[in-house]
């Protein structure tokens, strides 16, 4: 169908204006938060003080501290260990493996099963980290249940093992986002390709490996491309649980964020890490969209 | 599903929205709870004397600094806010704060506070902020341990080597936190008042500001001298070398609540930390009795390095301040409530309880604050205090000294610790305003 312009709009300028003032507004705050970042990153722009309002122009200085300076790149990597720990291995495959297993389960026992899966993730992050840290302290329910009944003195878990410890705690805590999304790509594999496949013969992890995972290929490709954001950028389990401790051992690049735009107060930087940030995020994104197209 | 979805978000979205619009009929306040026994009865008397209502924002002290920075410079903050001392005069320059020099002038109470206190709330000559309480620092520590040590009581440490050897006597008799020395960056200023300055200021001899993080006389701050990388060793024995204490309480949830409640549960040898310990034991609004705390803890000044020529004990003192936003709509009404917080029976009464050090004269010449004996110790200490380096730019080098403790917590040796400071510091003032001593 070909495009047909209404005469009314295209002779009365204002008209178009106001019509497409909404869509000006709305692309314009979508923009704005990204330009300002953008914009700071090339700035000394402090938080409180004086340089909060007469700040200057520094060039690239920000970005080159990136990797002159302790601290991105040590929290670069650490972001990238959660983020395929806990994300891409742990949510993304856990949550594969519970669909698969409760699909074609009885009703009841997979409603309990959902449910406990949900809680982790409607329970408020805070709550969760308290929860966590309780669990996994010296004196915590691990060592006092499992730990020392079994004669071993107490660990410390969150301290000797913080990494670990907040990688199993996004887990748990994500976990059902790629299980309802599974949940669902699953059903939709029609039975019929199923069976079929089972009467040629295929075993089921063939028919799993071979039939279903092509099939739902594109959602495992948008699940990865949701949670590698979120998981990337994620800030309230890890600060609330360790701060970023102990010394820097789970400041992800968002603690580290937090840290120098907000304690440390230099805005310019913060804006930095947060370009660089962006950069990553778009880069793996476009990587998961081309692995979203159907192979020609 | 994906309409209710959406639908729910966009109401969300408008309640959020609805909520952030400023309420113009009321005045808002925004305070840490563990002063909430002060501000609260100064509040409801208040409201009862004016008839307007106050919106009271009662926040957990953890983050709380980042906080009201946050808040004054979007322009989001209360119209009255409880801050740190040491931020006023960093507030104060961006023009984040009201001065407070005419109101103060239509206040009789005005006369009363200590003139170095309010020098510390000041900016340019003008006083921006009205003190709370002032501190001084010590070593806690708890007496059952100390018993099951072998460690004598009362324990006089005279250097550095003598709470090593303690620490290390406690963690041989297995308690889980020898010595709780605040570090790292979640514990904010804690880290760099309870902890690196009370070193540093017994690291090397006072000539010259060499024990300090600021040359005051020139206005330079040090970026490398013998009395960081004496502190810096210290950290660095403790967390790492000797492994005298884990680093876990200094990353705890709810950093204060997971100290306190190791104290109570008898884990805790020595605690780095402050005079509000004596009513903060277990919960700042509710002090314990004299006699339950005196059976369970005591204190010590914190002693010099012991190296020639340094100070025999430390100090530094610090304290809080309530100031006007400069944005607040109605400044008159905002002072008001300061002075209500403030008057005389309510800030006394708070003063005596909570076992604070006072800022007035009226108070602290009362016959019943001079009568009280933790009070009549810990204002001898105040004799030999010094204050934090109050000028602009204090908060971010505070921030990367916390870094350089968690970087030392981590392992990483004392030279690259001092070589990512020196070049923090010269990053953010630049080569000139940026010293070293040999």
């Amino acid at each position: 169908m070909k495009n047909q312009v209404n005469p009314w709009l295209t002779g009365n300028l204002y008209v178009l204006v106001i019509g497409m003032l909404p869509a000006i507004v709305l692309i314009g705050a979508l923009l704005y938060f990204t330009a300002w970042a953008f914009a700071f990153s090339f700035t000394d722009l402090a938080l409180v003080g004086r340089k909060s309002v007469e700040w200057s122009w520094v060039g690239l200085e920000n970005f080159e501290r990136l990797f002159t300076r302790r601290g991105f790149l040590e929290s670069l990597w650490t972001t990238v260990i959660f983020v395929f720990f806990s994300a891409i291995v742990g949510q993304s495959v856990l949550g594969f493996l519970l669909a698969a297993t409760l699909r074609g389960t009885q009703s009841t026992l997979r409603t309990v099963v959902e449910v406990c899966i949900m809680l982790g993730w409607l329970l408020p992050d805070i709550v969760a980290a308290f929860l966590w840290s309780a669990t996994t302290s010296q004196t915590g329910l691990i060592n006092q249940l499992i730990v020392v009944p079994l004669g071993f003195p107490p660990i410390n878990f969150i301290n000797n093992y913080a990494l670990p410890v907040v990688t199993i705690a996004n887990i748990w805590k994500g976990t059902a986002w790629s299980y309802l999304l599974f949940s669902a790509a699953l059903d939709s594999v029609s039975r019929e390709v199923v069976e079929a496949a089972k009467v040629d013969g295929a075993t089921p992890l063939q028919r799993i490996w071979l039939v279903q995972l092509p099939i739902i290929r594109p959602h495992i490709a948008t699940n990865m491309l949701f949670i590698t954001i979120w998981t990337f950028t994620y800030f309230p389990l890890i600060f609330a649980m360790t701060g970023g401790g102990p010394g820097r051992q789970t400041e992800t690049l968002a603690v580290f964020l937090y840290n120098q735009s907000f304690s440390r107060g230099n805005l310019g930087f913060g804006s930095a890490i947060s370009v660089a940030m962006l950069l990553i995020v778009g880069f793996l994104s476009l990587f998961y969209l081309r692995l979203l197209r159907e192979p020609k | 599903m994906l309409k209710t979805g959406f639908l729910s978000t966009v109401a969300a979205l408008t309640l959020m929205a609805a909520s952030t619009l400023p309420a113009r009929a009321e005045i808002s306040f925004m305070y840490a709870d563990w002063i909430a026994a002060l501000v609260e009865p100064g509040i409801a008397n208040f409201e009862k004397e004016t008839g307007e209502k106050v919106n009271a924002i009662k926040l957990p002290g953890q983050g709380y600094d980042q906080r009201i920075a946050l808040d004054l410079s979007a322009g989001t903050a209360a119209d009255v806010a409880l801050m740190d001392s040491f931020m006023v005069s960093e507030l104060a320059s961006a023009g984040y704060l009201e001065p407070l020099g005419e109101h103060l002038k239509g206040w009789d109470q005005s006369q009363y506070y200590l003139p170095g206190l309010l020098e510390v709330a000041s900016y340019q000559g003008e006083v921006y902020a009205l003190p709370t309480d002032t501190d001084v620092r010590m070593l806690w520590y708890d007496l059952s341990n100390f018993e099951k040590a072998g460690i004598p009581t009362p324990w006089e440490p005279k250097n550095w080597q003598d709470i090593l050897d303690a620490a290390q006597k406690l963690k041989d008799a297995g308690v889980q936190y020898p010595f709780q020395l605040p570090a790292g960056t979640k514990q904010g200023e804690a880290s760099t008042m309870q902890g690196v300055y009370m070193a540093l200021l017994g690291a090397d001899v006072p000539e010259g500001d060499r024990n300090r993080l600021l040359n005051r006389e020139t206005n330079q701050w040090i970026g490398d001298s013998p009395a960081l990388r004496r502190t810096f060793e210290l950290y660095s024995k403790v967390y790492s070398e000797d492994q005298l204490n884990p680093a876990d309480l200094n990353y705890a949830t709810d950093i204060g609540a997971a100290v306190r409640a190791a104290l109570a549960a008898d884990q805790l040898g020595i605690l780095a930390s402050g005079s509000w310990e004596d009513a903060c034991l277990w919960d700042c609004n509710n002090p314990p009795t004299r006699e339950v705390r005196d059976a369970e803890v005591a204190w010590t000044p914190w002693p010099g390095s012991g190296e020639p020529g340094t100070k025999a004990t430390t100090n530094i003192s610090g304290g809080w301040t309530i100031g006007v936003n400069a944005k607040a709509s109605d400044k008159e009404l905002a002072f008001k409530l300061i002075t209500s917080i403030f008057d005389e029976a309510n800030f006394k009464a708070w003063t005596l309880e909570t076992h604070r050090m006072a800022v007035r004269t009226d108070i602290s010449d009362s016959p019943e604050y001079m009568a009280d004996p933790f009070l009549a110790k810990a204002t001898a200490l105040a004799a030999d205090t010094t204050g934090r380096d109050t000028v602009p730019g204090y908060q971010t080098v505070s921030a990367l000294i916390q870094q350089a403790t968690s970087d030392l917590l981590d392992g990483v040796s004392v030279d690259e610790v001092i070589e990512t400071y020196h070049n923090a510091l010269v990053d953010e003032f630049g080569e000139e305003n940026v010293i070293t001593y040999e």
